[in-house]
């Protein structure tokens, strides 16, 4: 078994089976499955975190969670935004469909390092053991997902931010490993015939991601090294006592946070894609444009960053530069919202599960894009920084976008992953849930935002009762919406019907649709000619 | 086709591992690029003694702080100085050490405007070194400074009539204990 990955030319038919098929695993659709699976809990837990700060937020002067003078309610939001974009966003759309589809979509038999694709997968499960460690140890990290320092580093003594700390490094090195593979795959892999400019969009999404992930996540890694030693082995990177300066953490912070929040969405640009060009049966709109425009979301990605810190003394000329900058992020933006639209245009649209939630996307993007567009302006930024508007803001370009194009994703790929179909009109109402319930959640706290209330408070005046409240009801709706997503699944697997290999007719036209659902262990040995 | 792969492989990593090395030097790097274009208001520390004074008149106004887990009393002793560009200005600040133990500081400092920062030019200062107290100790700061003549060359600099010189001192020991 040790063998198989590097004797490409060894034709192996069986595979192991029980627990070494899954902890030994080298193939690319099992470590997908795996990577699906550890993201849904992933998502569960950071659910119910998000659960519990709506409930604590349901009324003003909630004491659900004011334990250690509301210390829980700091652990609880810094877990929450933790565990969504590492063990839920990254793993199901990089790790999980990545996996899953990049080898299928570009006709390669394997990802390029199989093995290192199984330790990808699996240094998330001791990243996760200290993330929950650093939730429950002491009095926990209460740092917020950002965790700058002081507040990190002398503010918060204790195990609990340390764990939390290894526990992203671990992550970032899966991320580093996956992201390598990725690359790899792509640039030497695809099946004689497919050039660059032929490979799906789903691809590109995932090529530009690990790119992003490459060149960002290092960054992070190089300045959490630097606040554990900070915190451990008295440097003083970020400690101005000792002539360093707490500023260049938020820098380092922000060079890869922003990159981070393009590796979250990128992917599901390229899900969209292929979603979007299935049902309206049309190939997409502009497909250059489409792929050079997320090449190039990636790299204005990279300089754009200090637009998270417009609030924090910088002089008029950077804030702006970075005002200017991050707007013209949108031009690329635009061309795929636009060109999205194009390919719906005079199509023969048909509104599957995964085409519904696939048109929630755009919509929901828009709108979060828009209140982006607004945020980016330095000086608008000053007044509405760290509010609820910012929640609002960018909830809707992830919780709604990447969370829209996992579901889109997971609908239009469930056939093939598994063999079994959902009936239809279950999968919509689940969207129609999910939709109402997360903009019953989000739209309000623009208002919030706009009035002043500031966000990670877990308190706030009489006058912003109304509003939360209905955002806690909105929760409770997204919540319920959840737990029938997994009645669904239950069901499709229980009793749905048996899916042909192409059960979306003829706008599937990526390499996966010409395989059986589910597809054998090992496909594409003999790689197919693309004309 | 294997050749290829490992290829790709080395120089993925070695650009991983490229900003990895860029993110330890950003320190270094960071303070140096403060320095040399005075970002965030650093001021500059003046390698020779100007050589002409200028008519423009300029303020300078002398803020204090004190991190709260440093025992002293720190404040200027003048409000404000006002000196033409070009001449050398002096200027006291006072400390007291308040606890009944010897304790070590450093003060950070800039200006503001920000934009001021690259023709403040400081001769002598406290604040290049650390500094020591002892339990009850008193001492005056001198900080020598002057701002540069070219200062009246720059036409963004010309609404500039007052620039704030600011400290704050920090403790220079580690463990010092924090309640939150």
């Amino acid at each position: 078994m040790a063998y198989a990955a590097t004797a490409d030319h060894v034709h192996i038919d069986d595979h192991p089976s029980g627990w070494r098929r899954w902890v030994l695993s080298t193939n690319h659709k099992d470590i997908g499955t795996m990577y699906i699976l550890f993201g849904a809990f992933g998502a569960l837990f950071g659910s119910v975190l998000s659960l519990l700060i709506r409930l604590q937020l349901a009324h003003p002067g909630g004491t659900l969670l004011a334990g250690g003078e509301f210390q829980i309610y700091n652990v609880v939001i810094t877990a929450h935004g933790l565990l969504m974009i590492f063990f839920f966003v990254m793993p199901v759309l990089i790790g999980g469909f990545g996996n899953w589809f990049v080898p299928l979509m570009i006709g390669a038999p394997d990802m390029a390092f199989p093995r290192l694709n199984n330790i990808s997968f699996w240094l998330l499960i001791p990243s996760l053991i200290l993330l929950t460690l650093s939730i429950v140890v002491g009095s926990g990290a209460g740092t917020g997902w950002t965790f700058y320092p002081p507040l990190s580093s002398v503010g918060q003594p204790g195990a609990a931010v340390d764990f939390m700390l290894v526990s992203l490094h671990l992550a970032g090195a899966s991320s580093i490993l996956g992201a390598i593979n990725f690359i790899t795959t792509i640039f030497n892999m695809r099946a004689p015939g497919m050039t660059m400019h032929k490979v799906p969009l789903f691809v590109w999404g995932i090529l530009v991601t690990a790119f992003l992930l490459l060149l960002a996540v290092p960054v992070l890694a190089g300045a959490i090294t630097m606040l554990l030693t900070d915190r451990g082995f008295g440097t003083t990177f970020f400690e101005p006592a000792g002539g360093g300066d707490p500023l260049l953490f938020q820098h380092l912070f922000w060079f890869f946070g922003h990159p981070e929040v393009y590796i979250m969405i990128l992917p599901a640009f390229g899900v969209i894609s292929q979603v979007v060009s299935t049902f309206a049966r049309k190939p997409v709109f502009g497909y250059l444009g489409m792929a050079y425009a997320m090449v190039s979301i990636g790299v204005i990605g990279f300089v754009v960053w200090a637009h998270h810190m417009f609030a924090v003394g910088l002089d008029v000329n950077v804030n702006a530069y970075f005002t200017a900058a991050t707007l013209i992020i949108a031009v690329p933006t635009g061309i795929k919202i636009f060109s999205w639209i194009a390919t719906m245009w005079g199509g023969s649209l048909t509104f599957e599960t995964p085409m519904l939630y696939a048109v929630g996307f755009i919509i929901l993007f828009v709108i979060g894009g828009v209140t982006g567009v607004t945020l980016a302006n330095g000086g608008v930024d000053i007044s509405l920084h760290d509010t609820y508007f910012v929640v609002a803001h960018f909830h809707y370009v992830l919780s709604m976008g990447a969370l829209f194009g996992i579901f889109a994703g997971f609908y239009y790929w469930f056939p093939k992953m598994t063999g079994k179909m959902i009936p239809n009109w279950m999968g919509n109402i689940h969207f129609w849930i999910t939709f109402i319930g997360v903009n019953v959640i989000f739209f309000p706290m623009h208002f919030l935002g706009l009035a002043g209330m500031p966000r990670r408070i877990p308190d706030y005046p009489e006058a912003f009762s109304g509003w939360n409240y209905i955002a806690s009801i909105g929760a409770l709706m997204t919540f319920a919406g959840a737990i029938y997503f997994a009645f669904i699944v239950f069901y499709g697997f229980k009793w749905g019907k048996k899916a042909p290999a192409n059960p979306w007719g003829e706008g599937a036209t990526t390499l996966e649709w010409t395989l059986s659902s589910p597809p054998p262990f090992h496909t594409f040995e003999t790689q197919p000619h693309i004309p | 086709m294997k050749e290829k792969r490992r290829s790709t492989l080395i120089i993925l990593l070695s650009l991983a591992f490229g900003m990895l090395a860029l993110t330890f030097a950003s320190s270094a790097l960071f303070r140096l690029f403060c320095e040399k274009t005075g970002h965030g208001g650093t001021t500059q520390v003046a390698r020779k003694m100007p050589t002409r004074v200028e008519d423009r008149v300029i303020t300078v106004r002398f803020n204090a702080d004190t991190q709260r887990n440093l025992p002293w009393e720190f404040k200027p002793l003048q409000k404000q100085i006002t000196v033409k560009a070009g001449e050398v200005g002096l200027a006291y600040y006072h400390g007291i050490n308040k606890s009944q133990t010897p304790t070590v500081g450093m003060a950070t400092y800039n200006v503001t405007p920000h934009k001021a920062g690259i023709y403040f030019n400081k001769v002598e200062c406290f604040c290049f070194l650390e500094q020591h107290l002892e339990a009850g100790q008193e001492t005056d700061f001198p900080v020598q400074f002057f701002i540069d003549p070219a200062i009246v060359e720059d036409p963004t600099m010309d609404e500039v009539d007052t620039i704030t010189l600011s400290y704050t001192f920090f403790p220079l020991a580690k463990g010092t204990n924090l309640k939150w």
